[in-house]
Formats: C-alpha cells, sequence, structure tokens
C-alpha cells in the first residue's frame, strides 16, 4: 500500500490513528515507493493489524481468520 | 495469473455480472471527481466498478472487501487495496463518494452455504443484513458534500432501504434502473 493511505486508515475498533511498526518497502514498477509489509498498530487500544504483500487487513481482531466459516 | 488461479477465483471472488455494469456505468455517469476527491468502493469483489471509476475518472480510488482472494485480486489488477469490514476502519469524512454492490439476495437461514461466494451474495432473511449496517456507518466516512452510490434490487425492496436511508440520515434518489426477469435493480444515489 502506498504510505499516504495511511491518513485515510484507522483502528476499526475505537476510530483512533494508526502508526506504521516493522515496515518493508518495495519499489513498484513506477517507480513509487509501497509498503509491502509491516505492522498497522492503534495509537489508543494497541491492537495490531497485520499489513502483508501490500494489503492492509484491517479486519477487527474476532473477524480476521481467512475461511468464512 | 494462470487458469488454475482464474478458475479458483471463479469460485472465491464474485465476478461482475449485469449489476457490476449497472452500478459503474450509473457512477461514471452522475460522479463529478477530480484528482483531489477520494472514492472508495465497499464490497469490491472483482474489482470491476473500482477498476473503471480508476481508469475513467482522475479520482484516487481505494477497493475494500472482507474476503481476503478478492483485495488480492484488486491488488493484482492494480488498484489500493484495504481488507474491510464494510467502512470501519476508514477516518472521518475521508471519502467524497462511496459505491457499495452489497449482498442483497434474501436467503433462508437453513440455505446459506457459509462460503465466500455466500458471503457475497447473500443479505440474510430481509436482504438488508449487510445493507443496514453500511447505512449506519457509511456517513461518518464522507466529506462534506459526499455521495453514495448503492445499488438496490426489487428483491430486496427499493422502498425499505430508501427509507433506511432516510433514518441514517440520508435523502436517496433514484440515478438508473434496469429491469431482469426476475428483479429489477436500481442505483440510488444518497445525499445528506
Amino acid at each position: 500500500m502506498k504510505e499516504s493511505l495511511l491518513e485515510i486508515l484507522c483502528c476499526p475498533l475505537d476510530k483512533h490513528e494508526l502508526e506504521l511498526e516493522d515496515a518493508e518497502y518495495e519499489t513498484g514498477e513506477d517507480d513509487s515507493e509501497e509498503i509491502i509489509d509491516g505492522t498497522l498498530v492503534c495509537e489508543e487500544c494497541g491492537e495490531r493489524y497485520p499489513l502483508e504483500d501490500g494489503i492492509p487487513n484491517l479486519l477487527p481482531p474476532d473477524m480476521r481468520e481467512e475461511s468464512p466459516a | 495469473m494462470g487458469l488454475e488461479d482464474r478458475r479458483d477465483l471463479e469460485t472465491d471472488v464474485y465476478q461482475p455480472a449485469e449489476d457490476s455494469h449497472l452500478l459503474a456505468s450509473a457512477v461514471l455517469e452522475h460522479l463529478s471527481v477530480d484528482e483531489t476527491d477520494l472514492v472508495l468502493e465497499v464490497g469490491t469483489g472483482s474489482g470491476y466498478v473500482a477498476g473503471r471509476i480508476d481508469a475513467e475518472t482522475d479520482a484516487r480510488v481505494v477497493a475494500a472487501d472482507l474476503n481476503p482472494h478478492a483485495v488480492r485480486q484488486a491488488r493484482t489488477d492494480g488498484l489500493e487495496a484495504v481488507r474491510a469490514d464494510l467502512v470501519s476502519p476508514f477516518a472521518d469524512e475521508a471519502f467524497d463518494a462511496v459505491v457499495f454492490n452489497p449482498p442483497y439476495l434474501p436467503t433462508d437461514p437453513d440455505n446459506e452455504w457459509d462460503d465466500w461466494m455466500e458471503r457475497a451474495l447473500s443479505g440474510g432473511e430481509d436482504g438488508r443484513a449487510v445493507i443496514d449496517p453500511f447505512l449506519e456507518g457509511v456517513g461518518r466516512v464522507l466529506a462534506t458534500g459526499g455521495v453514495v452510490y448503492l445499488l438496490v434490487s426489487s428483491l430486496t425492496g427499493v422502498d425499505e432501504v430508501a427509507a433506511q436511508a432516510g433514518e441514517a440520515g440520508f435523502s436517496a434518489v433514484s440515478v438508473a434502473d434496469e429491469s431482469f426477469p426476475f428483479e429489477t435493480l436500481t442505483i440510488l444515489a444518497l445525499y445528506r
């Protein structure tokens, strides 16, 4: 994801801002830099959200599992 | 993307159909945005509608879905993708437009098959199990003067959805509709 996306994301639980930790960057085909891996941490409640393969997973923790069942 | 992956996507991700085409063309006809504007597609599925808006307007487009297969497809297709439950992880007043083709088919609870395709189609017993919480939440992420484009089927009830939108503080205007053998699809524009 682009770092600028962080400005419009928030913690799904309490709507506070997220801080990026352990970020790994990659330069895309159009020379723009993207965050490819890392963790988004709520500045208020401390909940941690994974960012993998360039996609932030901001589902609430109880919905985070891969399977729909 | 190989054939095998494509086949998996057909079972795991809702692929563009008549409803997707109607929503995309209605949005592109009515939405006026520039390069400073932000558009969110909720439940992007294959990313078809978000992709059209991204390609045919100057706006920055964000594609969100609950389904991990859908967000991966959207990202592969060059869209900014976020795995999200409706609008819950987006900042207040972030978007100038929000677009949603919701799961809307009324479903007997005994008949639900509980996989990603069911999640993409089923709107619960009254067809509004996803639409109602969307309408409650979407106002928070909408900028002043922002608009919501929502696809509604006659199977779900356009009047019922418009009434629910009214309770959430919106006025609803029908901007497009199209009839099919078993349903009429309507695109509602919601304004505050």
